[in-house]
């Protein structure tokens, strides 16, 4: 069944071929292995996917500047009221006592129904809400009767709040003397309703802040602690003198991005309290240009609002305009993006997401590259094994000794799968070693994937050299051996090639659908290179399939030959 | 005579490549020691007549046995007998003449080289030549040399005198009536009927597929009858002999000439009757295979035209 002298002759006849597709395949794959490994092309992934991460931060940052800047632009009038019931204020000094006895009354009355009418309630948070909401309804209809001639009543005051803002007024209020009901002096007042708006800012802007898409509670917190330190901050410094739309800006500008970039944005870049000072200072940098960014945010908002201002008709509403504003203004690079296009966004963020190695190493290398070689030689050796001895007449010297014909099929496939086999082995030792030296985390293939890639590159060519082994058994002359089992195997490496722009390992850029159906015309597409790398256990049936295929024309191989004419 | 051992024998064995192609209904039997010739043009069947006795083809109907094997189901077991030299002369993928015939021992499981040297020596060739650059006739003498070292009991031999040099195929000759000597079964095909003349013992004519006769080349050469060319200087007896009873097999009047076929014992009947004649010549015609086979198949085609 086996001739030690025909193996030696195979060997003899094909070794100069061996070597060469082995020496040039391997030095292939070592260069793409250590190519892609010094060269990190995962930096390039790395810095779009850190693009799109930033440009999330940025609409974030962006819309939560404009928020804190327009809620707290918006309560400009009631710095104004609240001005004029300052401590510094001497006419306010009045107002001031005179309107928080107003509210002590309220108050107490309210609490007072509210206990009589439930006895032996807990004063938990929410009773006590209840309590300050029938206080402030029952304070904004005393209020109301009192409104018009309320610059008589309380001296210095003069209101210019809507009905709303009055509401709101009377609430902070009722805050700030729930919170210190005994506080006698005018300056305690004054603190006290300071911190009670400030509170109350936070309370909205958290509120306001979690009503936005793709917000978390952890980025409404802190943009809701940024609105209030804000609030405090225009308090402490307020004076008419600096008084301006410039000053709130900066204020925006400086404590939005505070608050945010540090707790929030930072984060995602890893750095947190254990961080070294030097990710600190690289965190920094971020901070600086987040500030810049937010204050760009605020005049692109203003710009805006004066652009939609002036097409009344198409934004009537001023929620309108500044919505509109709002959006223009926080508009991130991906959102701009999005405007152009959907499907180059989803592209771009494909490309970030793309696994380059993958692409390369297992399906541009192990099912194309790499096996172009190795296919010319088992094209070549397994036709100049039997066909092309025959079609020369060469066998007759082998067959007129007392060798059977099956003692030679036997030898030569033996031949075949041994030189294939061997130059597989190489070429996963080279692939091993290349992936030893480039090393490290970045390198997305580890050895156990190599190794199954290769076992994999194996089995297709197993399969191919069957089925040369088979044509070339068919056919008593090299051309037709050679245009059949040659001419399918390259005609099926040619449709991997084609199939794989419609592959989605290709990224969605170069890729062309239709062109998918190119990998149903080949049976390179058993080799699941996407499969392997990305843990799947589908590969496993495929390596089956290809093995089958490759024994079951190595058997049809031995027998067509026994039974078929010799032109010898 | 006494009984002779069959070696070859082919029974109705019938190859048809269609459009008159193929071999059809061949009955020959190669006895033990005797050297049979195959002769035909190209294309008449010897070839696919080889490779049939060497089992690379299936016979359509009939078979070969050799040695009383079947050549198709034992052609493994036969090959322990026979040698062969291709008609094709192409060679394995190796580099050297000496390659080559190591290669060939290694899978003869020939372990003595001593007479592959001697062949070698022989016939003048140079081993270490490489294989792809030979000449045709070295080519030749490497498949010679390749199937003799072996030293088997049955040759087969396909055209093996094609493109030797006249000297060589003296040499070649040579080394076949040697191995016949030795007592070894030889069959070899060509198209020069001289050089199939001069060492076998019978010579089958193939033609369209059809062995058309085998000739007993010694029977024939020792034969008791002999032909004569005759030229007579003037017409008048050219004339008056024709009038004789002899066997008269050409006859050219133009010179006056004739060619008589006669019995030995005959001859001297002839010289009588020769005295009182005026003679330009007389010699005798020689035997010829190629001759005898052209005659045998004018008379066929004779026949054929007959029919129709």
């Amino acid at each position: 069944m086996f001739s030690k002298a025909l193996f030696k002759q195979s060997m003899k006849a094909n070794w100069i071929k061996w070597t060469c597709v082995t020496v040039a395949t391997c030095v292939m794959l070592a260069i793409v292995i250590i190519a892609l490994g010094s060269l990190a092309i995962d930096n390039i992934r790395d810095s779009l996917k850190t693009v799109f991460a930033q440009a999330d931060q940025e609409s974030v940052l962006k819309e939560s500047t404009i928020d804190g800047y327009e809620l707290y632009n918006s309560t400009g009038t009631f710095e104004d009221s609240l001005e004029t019931l300052k401590v510094t204020n001497i006419y306010g000094r009045n107002a001031l006592e005179t309107i928080w006895s107003l509210v002590k009354s309220s108050y107490d009355a309210a609490l007072n129904e509210f206990q009589v009418n439930n006895e032996g309630a807990e004063l938990n948070e929410e009773n006590l809400e209840i309590v300050k909401i029938n206080a402030r309804d029952s304070l904004l209809e005393l209020l109301n009767n009192m409104l018009p001639n309320l610059g008589q009543t309380i001296p210095g005051f003069q209101l210019n709040f809507s009905e709303e803002e009055l509401s709101q007024f009377v609430y902070i209020m009722l805050c700030a003397y729930e919170n210190n009901k005994t506080a006698s002096d005018v300056e305690t007042m004054a603190t006290e309703i300071e911190n009670a708006y400030a509170d109350y800012v936070y309370d909205m802007a958290y509120e306001m802040f979690l009503q936005q898409e793709d917000s978390t509670e952890d980025l409404a917190k802190a943009s809701a602690e940024a609105s209030k330190e804000m609030v405090k901050v225009a308090m402490g410094n307020y004076s008419k003198e600096t008084y301006s739309e410039e000053y709130f800006k900066s204020l925006a500008s400086v404590y939005v991005p505070e608050t945010l970039i540090y707790e929030q944005v930072l984060r995602t870049f890893g750095v947190d309290d254990t961080s070294s000072d030097e990710e600190r200072a690289e965190a920094e940098k971020y901070a600086v240009v987040s500030k810049i960014l937010a204050s760009t945010s605020i005049s692109t908002y203003e710009l805006w609002i004066e652009e939609y201002t002036k097409n009344a008709e198409k934004y009537p509403e001023v929620k309108d305009v500044k919505e509109s504003a709002r959006e223009q203004a926080s508009a991130s690079i991906t959102d701009q993006l999005n405007d152009i296009d959907e499907e180059v966004a989803i592209a771009l963020k494909e490309l970030g997401d793309m696994d380059i190695y993958g692409l390369i190493i297992g399906n541009l290398f192990y099912r194309v590259a790499g096996i172009l070689l190795p296919m010319v030689y088992v094209i070549m050796v397994a036709n100049g094994l039997l066909a092309g001895q025959v079609d020369s007449g060469s066998m007759a010297y082998v067959l007129s000794t007392p060798t059977k014909r099956r003692t030679v099929t036997v030898t030569q496939m033996t031949y075949l799968m041994l030189s294939l086999l061997a130059m597989f082995l190489i070429l996963t030792v080279v692939s091993v070693i290349s992936i030893w030296i480039v090393g490290g985390n970045d390198f997305t293939i580890n050895f156990a994937e190599i190794l199954i890639l290769n076992l994999g590159a194996f089995l297709t060519m197993f399969a191919f050299a069957g089925f040369c082994f088979m044509c070339s058994s068919i056919f008593n002359r090299t051309k037709y051996s050679l245009s059949i089992g040659g001419g399918i195997s390259i005609f099926m490496l040619v449709c991997t090639i084609l199939g794989l722009f419609g592959s989605d390992v290709v990224p969605l850029a170069m890729r062309i659908d239709q062109m998918n159906f190119f990998n149903y015309l080949s049976i390179i597409s058993l080799f699941d290179a996407t499969s392997i790398l990305t843990g799947g256990i589908s590969w496993l049936w495929k390596f089956g399939i290809l093995a089958l295929i490759g024994i079951v024309t190595f058997i049809v191989g031995v027998f067509c030959f026994e039974k078929k004419d010799l032109p010898l | 005579m006494e009984e002779k051992e069959e070696v070859i024998v082919a029974t109705d064995l019938t190859k048809d490549y269609k459009n008159n192609r193929g071999i059809f209904d061949l009955n020959f039997t190669v006895y033990k020691g005797e050297t049979f010739g195959f002769v035909g043009t190209n294309g008449s069947g010897k070839t696919t007549t080889i490779r049939h006795i060497m089992g690379f083809i299936k016979p359509q109907k009939g078979d070969v046995k050799v040695l009383g094997m079947d050549s198709w189901k034992e052609s493994c077991e036969i090959k322990k007998y026979v040698s062969y030299v291709p008609g094709e002369i192409a060679f394995p993928d190796l580099t050297t003449g000496i390659a080559f015939f190591k290669a060939q021992a290694e899978l003869l499981k020939l372990k003595n080289m001593d007479y592959c040297n001697e062949l070698i020596k022989r016939l003048q060739l140079d081993p270490s030549a490489n294989l792809k650059k030979m000449s045709k006739g070295m080519k030749q003498k490497t498949a010679i040399v390749a199937a003799l070292m072996a030293e088997k009991d049955i040759l087969i031999l396909d055209e093996p005198t094609t493109g030797l040099d006249p000297l060589m195929r003296e040499t070649f000759l040579e080394l076949i009536k040697e191995e016949k000597a030795k007592g070894k079964t030889i069959l070899m095909s060509s198209q020069m009927f001289d050089e199939l003349e001069a060492v076998c013992d019978r010579v089958a004519l193939i033609f369209d597929g059809k062995i058309i006769d085998i000739a007993d080349i010694n029977a024939l050469k020792n034969s008791d009858t002999k032909a004569y060319k005759i030229e007579f200087i003037s017409k008048e007896d050219y004339l008056k002999f024709k009038k004789l009873k002899f066997k008269i097999i050409r006859d050219q009047e133009k010179y006056s000439q004739v060619t008589i076929q006669i019995e030995d014992k005959n001859i001297n009947r002839l010289f009588k009757v020769l005295k009182n004649y005026e003679l330009k010549f007389i010699s005798e015609v020689k035997f010829n295979l190629e001759k005898h086979f052209k005659e045998i198949l004018a008379e066929k085609s004779k026949g054929g035209n007959d029919v129709q």
